[in-house]
């Protein structure tokens, strides 16, 4: 303890912006408003974690000696949890056996498990982006395909010059196709660059309304895949339909007789 | 003869159109989803808060109902003075906490709630009766079916733990004199409530005196945000909340899923738009050589320009209850993933159907029809009769 006696805390980046906090400064840390409470100099200001877990939650942190916040609010000789670290998997396993075999009142658990119970919530919110993801890809099929049809309709009299000049309607589709996965790849790229400014501005705009680090939106090379990919197959699928529509009809009523 | 000109229009190019009212109703179903999303998870928020009747919540200072383990000291006096104030009708005092049973298997252990049954509002009962002695509890569902008791049944449960001497605190038999649906938990949260005086007893010395919230009802006509500041300066150890403010903080912490709805529905729009505005753009480009007879012959642009916008609008209205129905399908499927969000109350809808959504989309869509018909229409009112004729009769 300094000679002062005044013990020292941690704030966060959060806290000290607001209340104009500086390291150094002497503040009184009370259990309840109202109350004396104890005196404090701050001695460090910490960064918030990336913690998805505390995001929405608007909640200042102060971080104490343990004896320091069981004497400030009566907690006696009690801890709310303890961390273990252990000498690999197998010694984690035969610590969390051992402890929860004698263990009353408390339970041992591994970090990786409450790191699943915690992010529960995010689970969620994964699975529902999912579930709009599919409805997204549904109505973007549909649109692909209407703009595929519109497009191979456009070209109706071209296809039927075509056709009666002697090319083959394999050769027709298989231009067409190309036609198609050419957009497709045109406007996935497009799409990827629309995506990555779109992310940034999400990163940009969330951090700052919850005021941390965290990632909020990120655009992996597995992502951009499956983007890409989902849209190639969507694209040559319905310029497939539509190639497959037009090579059916007759070059003459192509033309319109 | 404007109605069989548009239709023939559409039906000419029959899975053209059949594509777009499938595309423009899952942008419609889409849009229904997240109006319904937007407004209905404070609907329902606000609904769940006013059910039981209490206009004001008093928690400790800076935090919300429950949302840490913090507590209310000196609750007896605190109390006598909210219920002395006029427009007070009732004060339902709650202490938060967990009962531990005992079972040949496991420890079950289960959120517990210490009230006055007489004025409390946190569960409803579903069969059997109120505690109404310091040994009964009413339980829910989940507890029930983990410790396989029924009404009637005899439970023995502490509220706590002593590592040393490895008993549970605050050692009871309780007997269960209810079924209990609790307002504010979970689906699968157990859940039990006994009297406040019980429940703190068996807490042990620490909690005396303490609540850990208060629910407030007003008299009829009570001006409740007055009341609110009133009771703020009184109490300057709690936080006073009205449902105003619980749903303002609610709306902050949830802020993300009506930015999210607000960015898919106008995506939606946009999309539904593209589609029929390039439909019916190509259209009229494909019937140019009509239209320019149509003029030729004397039809006023009026009535061309209103043909386009009938077509356009009637692709929007045909989608409309096709994307109504499905939207109905989708928000309640997505419903059932957001209600497995940990600690969300069983009652809270993130999909709540109100007319009012549905005709706002429906406003909306026919909307984004007529703007949609902005550009062909005015490509087609515009066009140099004697040249566009001769174009197409020469080909």
């Amino acid at each position: 303890m300094p000679q002062d006696s005044v013990r020292t805390i941690a704030i966060d980046s959060r806290l000290a912006t607001d209340a104009a906090l500086r390291v150094g400064d002497t503040v009184t840390l009370a259990a309840a408003p109202g109350e004396a409470g104890q005196r404090a100099r701050i001695a460090a200001i910490v960064r918030r974690s990336a913690d998805p877990s505390e995001v929405a939650r608007g909640e200042y942190r102060v971080r104490l000696h343990l004896t320091q916040l069981q004497d400030l609010i009566g907690y006696g000789d009690r801890v709310d949890r303890f961390a273990i670290a252990t000498r690999g998997d197998s010694a984690t396993t035969d610590a969390v056996a051992r402890i929860n075999a004698s263990a009353f009142g408390f339970r041992a658990h591994r970090s990786r498990d409450i790191a699943v119970q915690t992010s529960a919530t995010f689970a969620v919110v994964s699975r529902f982006h999912r579930a709009i993801g599919v409805i997204t890809i549904v109505a973007s099929a549909i649109f692909l395909l209407c703009i595929m049809l519109l497009k191979v309709d456009e070209r109706r009299r071209d296809v039927a010059a075509l056709r009666l000049m002697g090319i083959s309607a394999p050769t027709i589709v298989r231009g067409v196709v190309l036609e198609a996965a050419a957009i497709a790849v045109a406007g996935s790229i497009v799409g990827v660059m629309v995506g990555a400014l779109t992310s940034a501005l999400v990163n940009l705009h969330y951090q700052s309304v919850y005021r941390t680090p965290l990632r909020f939106s990120m655009i992996t090379a597995d992502i951009v895949l499956l983007a890409v990919s989902l849209s190639l197959v969507l694209g040559i699928a319905a310029g497939w339909l539509a190639a497959q529509r037009l090579v059916r009809t007759p070059p003459l009523a192509l033309f319109g007789r | 003869m404007l109605l069989t000109l548009a239709a023939a229009s559409l039906l000419r190019h029959r899975t053209r159109t059949a594509l777009a009212i499938l595309g423009v109703a899952v942008s419609a179903a889409m849009l229904l989803d997240m109006v319904m999303l937007s407004s209905g998870m404070r609907e329902s928020f606000r609904t769940l808060l006013l059910s039981q009747g209490f206009q004001l919540r008093l928690a400790p200072k800076g935090t919300l109902p429950f949302d840490t383990e913090a507590t209310i000291r000196g609750a007896d006096s605190m109390l006598a003075l909210v219920r002395a104030r006029p427009s007070v009708r009732a004060v339902s005092p709650v202490m938060g906490g967990q009962l531990h049973f005992a079972t040949p298997h496991a420890t079950i252990t289960s959120a517990a709630l210490g009230l006055i049954p007489t004025v409390q509002g946190d569960y409803e009962l579903v069969s059997g009766r109120h505690p109404a002695e310091p040994n009964e509890i009413v339980a829910n569902d989940a507890l029930l079916r983990a410790l396989g008791a029924r009404i009637g049944d005899t439970l023995r449960g502490g509220a706590g733990f002593d590592p040393q001497l490895r008993a549970f605190a605050g050692m009871r038999t309780l007997r269960v004199v209810g079924l209990a649906r609790f307002v504010y938990m979970a689906a699968e949260q157990r859940g039990a409530a006994l009297e406040i005086d019980a429940l703190r007893a068996m807490q042990g010395v620490g909690a005396r005196d303490r609540i850990s919230l208060a629910m407030v009802r007003l008299a009829n006509g009570a001006d409740i945000e007055a009341e609110r500041a009133a009771l703020t300066a009184l109490l300057p150890r709690v936080t006073v909340i009205s449902t105003a403010e619980a749903l303002k903080q609610v709306d902050e912490r949830l802020s993300y899923f009506r930015q999210l709805a607000a960015i898919l529905g106008a995506v939606s729009l946009v999309v539904g738009f593209l589609l029929v505005t390039t439909l019916v753009t190509v259209s009229v480009n494909e019937r140019i050589g009509e239209i320019a007879v149509m003029r030729a012959i004397g039809v006023h642009r009026r009535r061309i320009v209103a043909q386009i916008v009938m077509e356009a609008s009637a692709l929007m209205l045909v989608a409309s209850p096709i994307g109504l129905a499905l939207g109905l399908v989708t928000a309640r499927y997505l419903n059932s993933i957001l209600a497995s969000f940990p600690g969300v109350p069983e009652r809270i809808d993130f999909f709540l159907f109100q007319p009012s959504a549905a005709w706002t989309a429906l406003g909306l869509l026919v909307l984004c029809g007529v703007l949609a018909a902005v550009y062909p229409s005015w490509t087609s009112a515009s066009l140099p009769i004697a040249t566009t004729l001769r174009q197409e009769a020469v080909g």
